[in-house]
Parts: structure tokens; sequence; C-alpha cells
């Protein structure tokens, strides 16, 4: 009876531990997740520097159209495409705005105010022109020294939803030192 | 009788526990590939953006081409290049040029650009003066006045880059 007892004894063990490893696979260690995602958050916060990041875009400006003179700058013109055939021009000041062209004898119109109406005035206008001359792209807006910058851009905005690509920012020719306050 | 059952399914379960199926623990592996999937994800949507130099209030825009992240010159409270900062505004605006010939050159700012100039044309392997090829971005706070600007554009040109462009914050869609 002792011997009976004993192996029923051992065969209840080893049955006990059969059904214990059927009970497994409900088991998942998320320990190490944890740990790399507070390693993610650690590292994050010791190289945030303060950048906020937005949605920008961006005015690529090309150089001012020159006027070319001696016969050497002639020869190295290319192609005619890189001749201008109309020299467009938009003065910005901070009452008003002023469109000058080259072509038909010369154009000049005036726009009063720098608001959201000159605006539109000056972005059909713009249209026109650039219906009119469809081969110019070329625009050179040429801004007084007391425009603010934001002014500026809502000028540049406004050039490029008349379809104008190749905007040049100018500045009236000086000889003495700037001084801004 | 008895017994004799009793052994042999002893022997039984003893040699299927020889076949026991091993463990393999899968789980840092799946931590793993959480973490570089995150940091691939963060690093492709995030690393080509543009960031807004600190400081600096941008003029609002609906439409210009997407800005990508590059060299960027920040005019805000301090002049930065490349997220270096480079003097002080206010002290750009009053230093007066050193060459007769280009009134609008701030020298500062010129010597730090030239310095760029030259470690990006000898990076890319041309030592000569040309113009450098990389595009220079202006990250410049909305109220500031243009012939400030224009003095920043003019150093920028003289030295070396040819390439300008003005970034400003996207809002919307167009009127």
């Amino acid at each position: 009876m002792a011997s009976s007892y004993f192996h029923r004894t051992r065969l209840r063990r080893v049955q006990r531990g059969a059904g214990m490893r059927g009970n497994e696979g409900g088991h998942l260690n998320l320990v190490p997740l944890v740990d790399i995602l507070t390693s993610i958050v650690f590292f994050s916060l010791l190289t945030y520097t303060g950048t906020a990041l937005a949605a920008l875009t961006s005015f690529d400006l090309v150089l001012p159209p020159v006027v070319v003179t001696s016969p050497e700058e002639v020869k190295q013109i290319k192609s005619e495409k890189d001749v201008l055939n109309l020299l467009l021009a938009v003065r910005v000041t901070n009452d008003h705005l002023e469109i000058e062209h080259s072509a038909e004898g010369g154009f000049h119109t005036r726009i009063d105010s720098l608001n959201t109406a000159s605006l539109d005035s000056l972005q059909a206008l713009m249209t026109e022109l650039r219906a009119r001359y469809p081969q110019n792209r070329d625009v050179t807006v040429i801004p007084s020294d007391e425009v603010a910058y934001d002014d500026i851009v809502r000028v540049l905005e406004r050039l490029k939803m008349a379809r104008f690509s190749a905007i040049a920012l100018g500045t009236k020719a000086r000889a003495t030192k700037v001084t801004t306050p | 009788m008895s017994r004799a059952r009793d052994m042999r399914s002893l022997r039984r379960s003893q040699q299927f526990g020889k076949f026991r199926v091993m463990q393999l623990n899968l789980v840092p592996l799946v931590d793993t590939f959480v973490s570089i999937v995150f940091f691939t994800l963060t690093t492709t949507t995030v690393g080509e953006l543009a960031p807004v130099v600190p400081g600096v209030t941008l003029p609002e825009t609906t439409v210009g081409t997407p800005a990508l992240s590059q060299l960027t010159l920040g005019v805000g409270a301090t002049v930065t290049l490349a997220n270096h900062p480079v003097m002080a505004t206010l002290d750009a605006a009053a230093e007066p040029s050193d060459d007769p010939r280009m009134p609008l050159k701030i020298p500062t700012l010129y010597r730090a650009m030239k310095h760029m100039a030259d470690s990006l044309r000898k990076a890319n392997g041309s030592d000569d003066e040309g113009g450098v090829k990389i595009s220079l971005a202006i990250q410049g706070d909305k109220t500031m006045r243009y012939d400030l600007l224009s003095r920043f554009m003019q150093t920028a040109r003289m030295a070396g880059f040819r390439k300008l462009s003005l970034q400003v914050q996207r809002v919307g869609s167009g009127p």
C-alpha cells in the first residue's frame, strides 16, 4: 500500500505539472515594451530644442534682370529664352503700388493704398499682363525701405497667384549706409 | 494491475515530455520592431520639414512651394546662420559697410557667411569662387523692414549664395 501510495502521489505530481504547462499562453510580458517607451520619451525630451515644426512654404527668388551692353556679355547669352522681352516691375510703398512695364512704349499705373482691395486689383492686373505676354514670367518687385516684410510677402503671394514664377526682389541704388530703427 | 497501468501512464507522459515545444520569447523582438518603426516614421516625416527658427514670427501666406529643411538664415532678435547665433539684429542694422561699392554689406555677417560658403564649396570639391549651389533660406520676422532684409540679401549674395528663398508660414488656402 505504501508503494502504491508513493506512485499515485508521483503520478498526480506529473499530471499537475502537465496541467500547469497546458494553461500557459495567456502570459504577455509588457516590461520590455515599457522600458523602450521610457527610453524614447527620455531621449525625446533630451533632444528637444524648442524648435517648432510648421507647414512652411518658400518663395524662391531670382536675381533681378540686368542690361547687357558689352559684346562679351552678349556672347554669353546661350539662348533667346535668356533674353527678357518685357521688363515688368512692381514698386511697393506703404501707401500705394506702382506697376510698370516696357512694352508698347511703356506702361505705368498706380494703385492706391496697400490693403486687400488694392492687392486684389494688383492680382487682376498682373493676371491680365501674364495672359497678354505669356512668354514673360519674370517680375521684379522693388519695395521701399520702410515697407514691412509682411507686406512684401502679401505682394509676392499675389504675384504667385497671377502665375509669375520668376520673382526678383530689387532695391534702389544707394551710396550711403542704411540705418534701420 | 493498477500499479502497472500507473507506471505505463507515467512513462508515457515522460516520453511525451521530451517532445515539448521549446519556448521562444518574441516580446523583445516585437519591442525592437516597434522602436524601429517609430524612429523611421519620425525621421521621414519630421526630418525633411523645415523647422521654424526660435523667436521668429513668420509672415503668413497661402501659396508657394513646400519648404524643405535647408541652410537657414534666421532674423529675429538675433541673426542666426544654420541655428548658430551670429550677431544681434540691432547690431546688424547699425553696422556700417566696409566696402564703399557695397553700402548694404554687413561685415560681421559676411564673414560668417563666407566661412560657411567656403566650407560648402570645399565639401563639394569646388575650390573656385563661383556661387554656392545650395539655396539659402531666409526666415525673417514679419515686422522687419525691407531695408534690413535687402542688406541680408545682398550680404548673402556677396558671400556666394546665389539662390535665395524666403520661407514663410503656410496657412489655409488662397482667397
